[in-house]
């Protein structure tokens, strides 16, 4: 990454301490901050027009428009539009509120305090007045009020640490520097000038480029620089920095976007069915005026003397004009649109409502689940994405990350070998070791964790420099102590004598070596940019840090050069075996033959490895070393090349002093959740940056692997040799069915990915039951998932844990974050983020498949619903003459979906539980229903279809006979088909709904009574035309016998098919619930008690 | 103090403790309360709210349908029965009350002068007992019609106030610039024709009182609105009113004003009270007014009984009958279905995975 120069145009120019001037031609944004939306005045045109974004909304709109045409008005005024104005209304409100709560909280940020250098001294001054270019002091546990570039802290090596936890989550501390040029200039503030060149706002986090100029010098500006808005200041008494990104173009703020948008495969997968339903609709209307059409036509010379038309008005004038007639082509033209308005409903636009109610409501139960709730972190679950519930159902294709999602991520010292010697005798380990702790000028000094030790060794480091062995682990450990980036943080205990060591640091690895290197007597206790300071067993030692070379991903490694208390200087090295065995020296070529050997077995045991080398440097060499590390650090230009060519240049011919093995705690229940998830027929896929060896360890101890798996291992270096091995696995795998785990590296894959050679790899990892990928880089880690996703409609859930994986995540159809110990970058990308891995089994087993199977069900009652009605609605044209009276009256036609019928399938929709949690869990092979799609389908919409015909042909047709050539009149029919349709609807959905609860009672039965006390409120309005009807048309015997027999007769078909189809052709879930409600699940007693360890957690 | 209530779930030494309790006042203890609603309240954000959840099993299924079948068929039997004991005259008169010659243009003589008087010939063939309802019956008239039923002012027709709320009664709104009262087309439209009644040549009554709802006389038509200019349109529809009695009063208006659901309907003419005997001969002069001739509309007088159920229509009945016969025949049908092949209720052998095990996935 070299440090280019930033172009004019790109650039934004902020003088130091001088506001006015900075602000002069371009006026910077300030720092108040406004993340409310609206103002009073705005709110009303803006909120209307977010609102009408959504497609459904406008139909409303159209449909509403539409009506208010004199010509076309079908329903009254008020009937038309309330509906969406309702909706509209109690969007408005809740748009409302959540704004006036951001005003608040806007409120109280802005007018927060900071000391602002002005007139020659600081001055308290709100957040909101601060300006770009201006001086801000911050002191410690202060949060920081935008973004400034360091200028000097109260340590004189200008070392400041923050805290980020507001801006990724991260709560260790991170250093930054100020430059020292600007160190001793910042104490004289008032002569201070200079000016910062900085790239324009952005929301990278982790990067910054700028130059800064003072006194005609040029310095250059990184991301270690720079403080953010949102980070707290820690263990710094104060830092001074001068803004240079204020208010909304902070980088906390820039950062502030919403959660992905995604939409269900299964709301996808209803459009097919929402496009049938529209040619539904024209076919009615269609028929609708087309028979109007002829029957005007026929009674063309009548239409005047017809007593039920009377074309023409005569008060007019003599002779009359045409009322309300327009002509035949006209008529019918209007006729059609008239019908578009009365079957509205077909098109069951507050489905789409719906879908978001019972969405939100299914995340309120995920995120409250207590099985998925994790109290190492105390976090539970969060739903980011609120549009692909019911995919979680549907998943495929798992590929997941292993450091930290597979496993804690909390890195633990095992063993050690140390010239060539292994050290990992744990049996003879004093499991009451009261730890390692040192008194320092009174006070009892203590690292915060303990690590257990292997007594020989400790013994061994107890002996000085003695013997070989002995000096080998004093500078084994020493360099442990050393080489690393770690922040030693002492902390305050109860006990008033006892202190604390807590190492604070970025890397967890390094976390853990210096916790093992304190419990060996190694304690670092203080650490600036110059020095750090080690007690080595009570003897305080303080060595100079000369260099450090930061790791990279290019070198693998890390080194520190350090000027001893012996006058000596060392190097210190520390890296991935792959990158420090080419610049050992040969000459201990034989402790280099056994430390391999170690390594490899540490690795087989699935430990991570370290090796740490060192060299004494001599005068010259320091030197040479010295001036060329000045001149890179300095460099404006490949600033961070050159430094990586200073310490390639450094570290060479080394000596091994040893090497390290980490455990990575396996999570706890990853095993059992991995295996549940591939007997639910989900392929799991692993990608790791591990080694092949530790990689397939752990794929073992996760049960990924499985001793009677056959292995395909494919390690190529070139494009020729990765061809014909994958086709040999091609061919081997298909002559057998034995179950194969394929396991490939980063190397092949390069070769793999982009190439003709994908559709190989894929073929062969669809027959493998696993695959294991290693050596995996972040970006083919994308490239593997983009591989998937793009052969298969299979849908693929990615899930991890660190940046790295965030490509992953959003390639995914599914992505889930594990909020761990990487930071939250993950989980910010992610459309899912929980606590741990494990938790992906009641996700997908028990929620998924819910959330799928009510939204499934959901969809097709919807469909139903709203057709049922519209048919009704549409028998009776053909006895109106064909015009588009509605017996049923207008409120009720629309209250029909708002009130009537639409509570009970959203709480169905949120509450109904096919299945329970347990079976769910005992059984993962019931996952295979989502994965069919057995929830919703083509099939199932026609069955449902045929059946909507027939039930709303019963509810119209046995009162039209019955009552056929007597008194009756509108208005009581209308309510006698309005509250029979309510009724067999409701009745519908109770004869699906699985488990009847409280709720769900309340919910069907109280619709039901809603619905009748809509129509008794209507009928008692005298102004409206059917004022009295219910009270009339209920008092009669007929209407009950009515009633009674349209209930029966509508439903009738549909519970002896149900029957039929539920008995001789039972589904997995059909049985599955015999089973549990009769407890007839007596097999699978070994299985139940593995599963119990994810059943089961204890109860918060 | 709520250990003893925390773990309510333990048995005998709880209860004994509750009887001890119980002697003090019967106040709540608040903390189990919480508790409980603290149980319920997991219950509910745990999905576990306990719950029933019924299957169809054959047994459910089959006595059903047999219960379905048994309420059914009575039904149906008792329905036939009161269809049956309706006795019902009809005589359909539009036709035969056209002189011979005029019936070649028969929407000119009706509109045409010549008198429209006409006797009809009624015979009883079963006893009837009062109250007898007179009606007359239209077929293929759309008083459903949207054009029609749309053309009416409520409010008008309730208080004098809203006597100028007419816009929705076009084309029939107003004479001459002056409201008409009651306006629209179904007012305007309102049957004309009349029909007097004898008995073996004794005039027979009929109570033409208490014909229309009591709701619609007491609050939808006001006892204060009078008729105006009805019927003094240009093209004259149906009947006049007496512009001297109130809506309230006028109660074959207010028949007429229920729109009728269906295109064949009847409505109320009145009533007679007293019994006819079987082979009664009832001499009818109707006055065949009403053009139903433009869209071949069919009229008809109708004498009728009622029973419990309403008039004489068989199709409920034989409903009934059908629906508890399939019924019947579903539940004989499953019954042997299940002798015959016999499923064993949440047997894991039949699960997916079970029946092909390796061929699962």
């Amino acid at each position: 990454m070299s440090q280019k120069e930033i172009k004019d145009e790109d650039a934004r120019l902020v003088y130091i301490n001088d506001a006015e001037r900075t602000n002069e031609s371009f006026d910077f944004t300030g720092n108040s901050i406004k993340t409310a939306k609206y103002s009073v005045f705005t709110f009303l045109p803006r909120n209307l027009f977010e609102q009408f974004h959504r497609v459904a909304y406008v139909y409303f709109l159209v449909i509403a428009v539409l009506n208010q045409l004199p010509q076309l008005a079908v329903f009254g005024r008020g009937a038309s539009i309330m509906p969406l104005a309702f909706v509209l209304l109690v969007s408005a409100i809740k748009d409302a509120y959540e704004d006036f709560r951001r005003h608040r909280s806007d409120r109280v940020e802005n007018n927060r305090l900071a000391l602002v250098f002005e007139e020659g001294r600081f001055r308290e001054k709100q957040w909101k007045y601060i300006r770009v270019g201006e001086v801000v002091k911050v002191v410690s546990n202060q949060t920081l009020p935008c973004d400034m570039v360091l200028l000097a802290t109260s340590d004189p090596t200008g070392v400041v640490y923050v805290q980020t936890t507001n801006l990724d989550g991260e709560s260790n501390l991170k250093t930054r520097y100020a430059k020292q040029e600007t160190l001793q200039k910042a104490a004289d503030l008032e002569t201070f000038n200079g000016f910062i060149k900085c790239e324009k706002p952005n929301r990278n986090i982790y990067g910054f480029q700028a130059n800064m100029e003072i006194d005609g010098r040029r310095l250059s500006l990184g991301p270690s620089n720079i403080i953010l808005r949102g980070c707290e200041l820690k263990n710094t008494e104060w830092a001074l920095g001068v803004v240079v990104y204020a208010g909304g173009e902070t980088k906390a703020m820039l950062n502030n976007s919403g959660a992905p948008s995604k939409r269900s495969r299964l709301e996808t997968r209803m459009n097919l069915e929402i496009i049938l339903l529209s040619l539904f609709l024209i076919a009615l209307c269609t028929t609708a005026a087309a028979t109007a059409a002829v029957w005007l036509r026929r009674h063309r010379d009548d239409l005047d003397t017809i007593l039920f038309y009377r074309r023409k008005d005569y008060s007019e004038r003599p002779g009359g004009k045409n009322h309300n007639y327009y002509g035949w082509g006209w008529e019918i033209f209007f006729t059609f649109f008239m019908a578009v308005i009365v079957y509205q409903i077909m098109i069951p636009i507050s489905l789409y409502i719906s879908m978001e109610l019972v969405r939100i409501g299914q995340a309120y139960f995920m995120t409250r689940d207590d099985q998925m709730y994790d109290e190492s972190s105390n976090s539970s679950f969060q739903c980011r994405a609120l549009n692909i519930n019911e995919d979680l159902g549907q998943i495929k294709y798992l590929f997941s990350d292993k450091t930290g999602t597979l496993t804690d991520n909390k890195m633990e010292f095992q063993c050690a070998c140390i010239g060539g010697v292994d050290y990992s005798d744990w049996k003879s380990a004093d499991s009451e070791h009261a730890g390692y702790s040192i008194e320092v000028d009174g006070n009892i000094l203590k690292p915060k964790m303990r690590v257990r030790v292997d007594p020989e060794l400790l013994e061994l480091t107890k002996n000085g420099y003695a013997t070989k062995e002995a000096k080998r682990a004093n500078e084994f450990f020493l360099s442990l102590a050393a080489c690393n980036t770690i922040v030693p943080i002492v902390t305050n205990t109860s006990d008033p004598n006892v202190k604390l060591v807590d190492y604070q640091g970025e890397s967890p690895d390094e976390q853990a070596l210096v916790y093992a290197a304190a419990s060996y007597g190694f304690l670092l206790i203080e650490r600036t940019s110059g020095h750090i300071v080690i007690n080595v067993r009570g003897e305080m030692q303080r060595y100079n840090v000369l260099g450090l070379h930061e790791f990279d991903s290019d070198r693998k490694r890390m080194s520190v050069i350090l000027g001893c208390p012996d006058t000596s200087v060392k190097l210190f090295v520390k890296g991935a075996d792959s990158s420090m065995f080419s610049v050992m020296d040969e000459s201990y070529g034989d402790v280099i033959e056994e430390t391999k050997k170690q390594l490899h077995a540490y690795s087989s045991d699935g430990l991570r490895t370290l090796v740490v080398g060192m060299r004494k440097l001599n005068d010259s060499e320091f030197e040479q070393w010295h001036s060329s590390f000045e001149a890179a650090s300095t460099a404006l230009i490949g600033r961070a090349g050159l430094l990586r060519k200073v310490a390639g240049n450094i570290e060479t011919k080394l000596r091994i002093v040893g090497a390290t093995a980490i455990e990575d705690k396996l999570q706890r229940g990853v095993p059992e959740a991995i295996e549940s998830l591939r007997i639910a027929g989900i392929k799991v896929w692993v990608l790791t940056g591990d080694k092949q060896e530790t990689a397939i360890s752990i794929g073992f101890s996760s049960r990924l692997l499985t001793r009677n798996m056959r292995q395909i291992v494919i390690n190529s270096n070139s494009l020729d040799s990765c061809r014909r091995s994958l086709e040999e696995a091609n061919a081997s795998i298909e002559s057998n069915e034995e179950s194969v785990a394929l396991i490939i590296d980063g190397t092949s894959l390069i070769y793999v990915l982009d190439n003709d050679l994908e559709d190989v790899l894929f073929q062969v990892a669809c027959k493998c039951s696993a695959v294991l990928c290693c050596r995996v880089a972040p970006f083919q880690k994308a490239g593997i998932v983009a591989l998937v996703k793009n052969r298969t409609s299979d849908m693929t859930l990615a899930i991890g844990d660190g940046a790295n994986d965030v490509s992953m995540i959003q390639m995914a159809d599914v992505g889930v974050g594990i909020s761990g110990q990487e930071g939250r970058q993950a989980v910010m990308a992610s459309d899912f983020a929980m606590g741990q891995f494990r938790f992906l089994v009641p996700l997908l087993l028990v929620h998924g498949h819910w959330n799928y199977q009510r939204m499934g069900y959901m969809i097709l009652y919807n469909f139903y619903r709203n057709a049922v009605f519209v048919l009704i609605l549409f028998w009776y044209v053909l006895f109106t003459c064909y015009t588009l009276t509605t017996a049923i009256t207008e409120w009720s036609s629309v209250l029909y979906s708002v009130i009537y019928t639409s509570v009970p399938t959203i709480i169905i929709g949120i509450l109904d539980k096919d299945l329970g949690r347990r079976t769910l869990l005992n059984h993962p092979q019931l996952y295979g229903v989502g994965q069919r799609g057995e929830g919703y389908s083509t099939t199932l919409f026609w069955y449902m279809m045929f059946d909507t015909i027939w039930q709303s042909a019963a509810i119209f047709f046995i009162p039209l006979f019955a009552y056929w050539g007597s008194t009756i009149d509108t208005s009581s029919l209308g309510d006698l088909w309005t509250i029979a349709a309510v009724v067999v609807v409701n009745l519908h959905l109770a004869m699906d709904i699985i488990r009847w609860n409280w709720i769900t009672h309340a919910a069907i039965w109280g619709s039901i009574v809603a619905a009748c006390i809509c129509v008794i409120v209507i009928d008692v309005i005298p102004s409206l035309p059917g004022y009295w009807a219910i009270f009339e048309v209920t008092s009669t015997w007929m209407f009950w016998f009515c009633l009674l027999a349209i209930v029966v007769t509508s439903l009738l078909p549909r519970f002896a098919i149900k029957y039929l189809g539920e008995y001789y052709r039972p589904s997995d879930v059909r049985i599955a619930r015999e089973a549990e409600k009769l407890g007839t699940f007596i097999e699978s007693q070994t299985m139940e008690t593995e599963m119990n360890q994810i059943g089961d957690p204890p109860r918060r | 103090m709520s250990s003893n209530t925390a773990s309510s779930s333990a048995g005998s030494g709880d209860s004994s403790a509750a009887r001890k309790n119980s002697k003090r006042p019967k106040c709540i203890d608040y903390s189990s309360a919480l508790l409980s609603l603290t149980l319920l309240d997991s219950k509910f954000t745990q999905q576990e709210l306990p719950a029933c959840k019924p299957i169809l099993t054959p047994g459910w299924v089959i006595s059903t349908f047999l219960i379905v079948s048994v309420i059914f068929i009575p039904l149906g039997v008792i329905s036939l029965f009161a269809s049956q004991d309706v006795v019902e005259i009809v005589d359909r008169y539009d036709n035969d009350c056209i002189p011979a010659p005029a019936r070649t243009n028969k929407v000119a003589f009706i509109q045409g002068a010549a008198p429209k008087s006409c006797n009809r010939t009624l015979t009883v063939t079963k006893r009837m007992k009062q109250p007898i309802y007179v009606y007359y019956q239209l077929e293929n008239f759309y008083q459903n019609h949207r054009r029609y039923v749309k053309s009416r002012s409520d409010s008008q027709l309730r208080s004098p106030k809203f006597e100028n709320q007419i816009s929705a009664c076009k084309p029939e709104d107003d004479a001459g610039g002056k409201p008409i009262v009651p306006c629209g087309l179904i007012a305007w439209s309102l049957f004309n024709g009349t029909y007097t009644l004898s008995r073996n040549n004794t005039p027979l009554a009929v109570n033409k009182k208490g014909i229309a709802w009591k709701s619609d006389k007491e609050h939808k038509f006001g006892n204060k609105v009078f008729p105006k200019n009805f019927q003094k349109g240009n093209l004259t529809g149906g009947a006049t009113l007496n512009p001297d009695i109130p809506l309230s009063e006028q109660e074959d208006l207010i028949v007429w004003m229920r729109t009728a659901a269906l295109p064949t309907f009847r409505k109320l003419y009145g009533k007679i009270e007293t019994d006819l005997e079987n082979g009664d001969t009832i001499q009818v002069t109707l006055q065949n007014n009403y053009n139903t001739y433009s869209f071949s509309g069919n009229k008809k007088l109708v004498l009728s009984t009622t029973s419990w159920l309403g008039g004489k229509n068989d199709f409920l009945g034989i409903a009934y009958l059908t629906v508890g016969g399939i019924c019947f025949f579903l539940a004989l049908a499953f019954t042997i279905m299940y002798l015959v092949k016999p499923r064993r209720l949440g047997d894991p052998s039949y699960l997916s995975w079970n029946r092909n095990p390796g061929g699962g996935r």
